[in-house]
């Protein structure tokens, strides 16, 4: 028991001490995680409407690779990334490699395929005349668009949670592609699993409640956001 | 009643769907300032035919025509408004709802709120304004989506079906609504339908749709009354068409056209009384009563052919012992038998004066 109230103690210690190293852990797994989020959402929302309301050939198989890329697992984009982004890589002039900007990329990646699936899902729910109505009062394709996507706001939040969620919890591909450099690219989920791995228990357990805490206060944000206007 | 010129015009409107033809209307024009109803029955192709004159789906071949020529989805949808059979209102506020049309045109957020208000005022809704949408009945909806619709003064309003998920009371209420804002707005009105009676009640014209065939087009007092063949003479309420050989044994050798009769007009008698000659007597023979609440429904059959009358309720003596297979009279006034098919005004319906 002694290690959980030792943990308690270290995560209040750390937060409200001001140390410094502990506040830069956080404010850069917040900087990666919410661009990947963002990047993620912008990626996946128009694949999302493009799946939901696209007529074209390969539809299907295009949805159930979506889907596929919804539970891939973290080390394998980070495989994919780091292979990419290699100095012999086909990326590899850009020098990315082992900097948050990799990091975001594997985010980012990891999230697209979440938010695309969800939000396929979420807009195919809308009645598909609901469209056309917006159209017949004399909306635009595009705004018709934004009009069923506004009107699927609720669960496309859900999958803003979702790919922030993945983005933020990812350890496999923030260790490959990031290497975990301390003051560079070391994140809450990347120190807790070097702590842990020299033993200091309290400390990597103070992290992980510190990124518990963190991920509650951002999908409390957009939970709110989600739920304006209901009791 | 010379119809204003036409403000949208359908040429030559041909829709295929998966191989096969849903719709082919050849010509049919929407004239300004008045309401045309297009009568069908469900899966006759009118929403089909109500989406391609809004320019909401594309047609396989022919042209939409606004203003005497050929027009882009974009300026058919500037100056068109719909109501769809199912009022899909966004999740919102009815207010919001009513401005929707509007802040898609551009119109400024107070002047949407006037123009939106004054019609969810006219259509008796007003009170419902900061209600979330999802909170409303059926017939409230679809007050607000006609709101919305009215709310963008549009030229041509776009009806599909806007009664047909309301109960009885409120259907009756909204058409006479829907009736005096059409009035009041002077806008040209398509309206399809499987009602003929809201079709009567709200369209200057009238036109029937079957199997995605356009086949009449007319005034609607005269396509009430002389429906161009069976199919038409059954959707607008004829449900009795008899054939022209067994038309000429009722009437004599005049009679060049099929007879059609609504059941309504038709009243069951005792065979073998003698009527006064304005009446039409037809012998048939009885084969079952159907009690209906206000009315009994007599089918009867004329050499194999069904003929629907009508009795009051509960059946009288004299009917209700008649056995099936026993002789009955059906009778009408002459002028309701219609015939089906004859030119307009008919000429060649000398029997039936």
């Amino acid at each position: 028991m002694d290690v959980i109230w030792d943990a308690l103690g270290d995560a209040f210690n750390l937060l409200f001490s001001g140390d410094h190293e502990t506040f830069e852990i956080i404010g850069l797994s917040l900087r990666i995680s919410l661009t990947a989020t963002v990047i993620a959402f912008a990626l996946g929302l128009p694949l999302g409407m493009l799946l939901a309301f696209g007529r074209f050939r390969g539809r299907r198989l295009a949805l159930a690779t979506v889907h596929t890329g919804m539970g891939m697992p973290p080390v394998v984009v980070g495989l994919i990334v780091t292979v990419m982004l290699w100095r012999s890589g086909p990326l590899g002039g850009l020098d990315m490699l082992y900097t948050p900007s990799a990091m975001i990329v594997a985010q980012a990646a990891i999230g697209a395929p979440l938010v695309a699936g969800i939000s396929a899902a979420a807009l195919q729910q809308i009645d598909p005349d609901f469209r056309v109505q917006m159209q017949a009062l004399g909306a635009s394709r595009l705004r018709s668009l934004w009009a069923v996507a506004v009107e699927a706001r609720l669960p496309l939040l859900a999958a803003v949670m979702a790919g922030f969620g993945a983005a933020v919890s990812e350890v496999g591909a923030a260790m490959m592609v990031g290497g975990n450099i301390a003051g560079e690219t070391r994140v809450l989920t990347t120190a807790a699993v070097l702590e842990t791995s020299k033993g200091n228990l309290a400390l990597a357990v103070a992290l992980g409640l510190i990124l518990l805490l963190l991920a509650f206060m951002v999908n409390l944000v957009l939970t709110l956001a989600q739920q304006r206007g209901r009791p | 009643m010379s119809s204003p010129p036409a403000l949208l015009e359908l040429r030559g409107i041909v829709v295929d769907a998966g191989g096969r033809s849903i719709l082919d209307v050849p010509q049919l024009a929407l004239p300004a300032e008045r309401t045309t109803a297009v009568l069908g029955a469900n899966g006759a192709g009118k929403t089909t035919l109500l989406r391609v004159a809004g320019a909401l789906i594309r047609q396989t071949a022919g042209e939409v025509m606004l203003d005497g020529a050929p027009a882009t989805p974009t300026a058919i949808r500037r100056v068109s408004a719909a109501v769809l059979q199912r009022p899909l209102l966004r999740r919102a506020s009815v207010r919001d709802n009513a401005e929707t049309g509007l802040r898609f045109h551009r119109v400024p957020r107070a002047e949407a709120r006037r123009r939106a208000g004054e019609w969810l005022e006219r259509l008796g809704v007003a009170h419902l304004a900061t209600s979330p949408a999802h909170t409303l009945s059926a017939g409230e909806a679809q007050r607000v989506s006609l709101a919305r619709a009215l709310a963008l003064s549009p030229r041509l309003l776009l009806l599909d079906e806007p009664f047909s998920n309301l109960d009885a009371p409120t259907r009756g209420e909204l058409l006479v609504d829907l009736g005096e804002a059409l009035d009041a707005t002077g806008a040209a009105a398509l309206l399809v339908t499987h009602d003929r009676h809201e079709a009567a009640a709200l369209a200057d014209r009238m036109a029937i749709l079957h199997a995605g065939d356009l086949r009449q087009e007319g005034p609607t007092a005269e396509v009430w009354g002389h429906p161009s063949d069976p199919d038409c003479a059954r959707i607008l309420g004829y449900d009795t068409v008899l054939e022209t050989d067994v038309a000429r044994r009722i009437l004599g050798n005049g009679v060049a056209h099929p007879l059609a009769l609504r059941s309504e007009d038709c009243a069951a008698a005792p065979a073998g009384i003698q009527m006064d000659g304005s009446s039409l007597t037809i012998d048939a023979e009885l084969r079952r009563l159907i009690p209906l609440g206000s009315t009994t429904r007599v089918i009867a059959e004329l050499d194999g052919r069904r003929l629907l009358a009508t009795a009051p309720a509960p059946a009288p003596d004299w009917l209700a012992n008649l056995q099936p297979g026993d002789p009955i009279a059906v009778r009408l006034e002459r002028a309701r038998a219609r015939p089906v098919g004859a030119p307009f005004p008919a000429a060649d319906e000398p029997a039936l004066s």
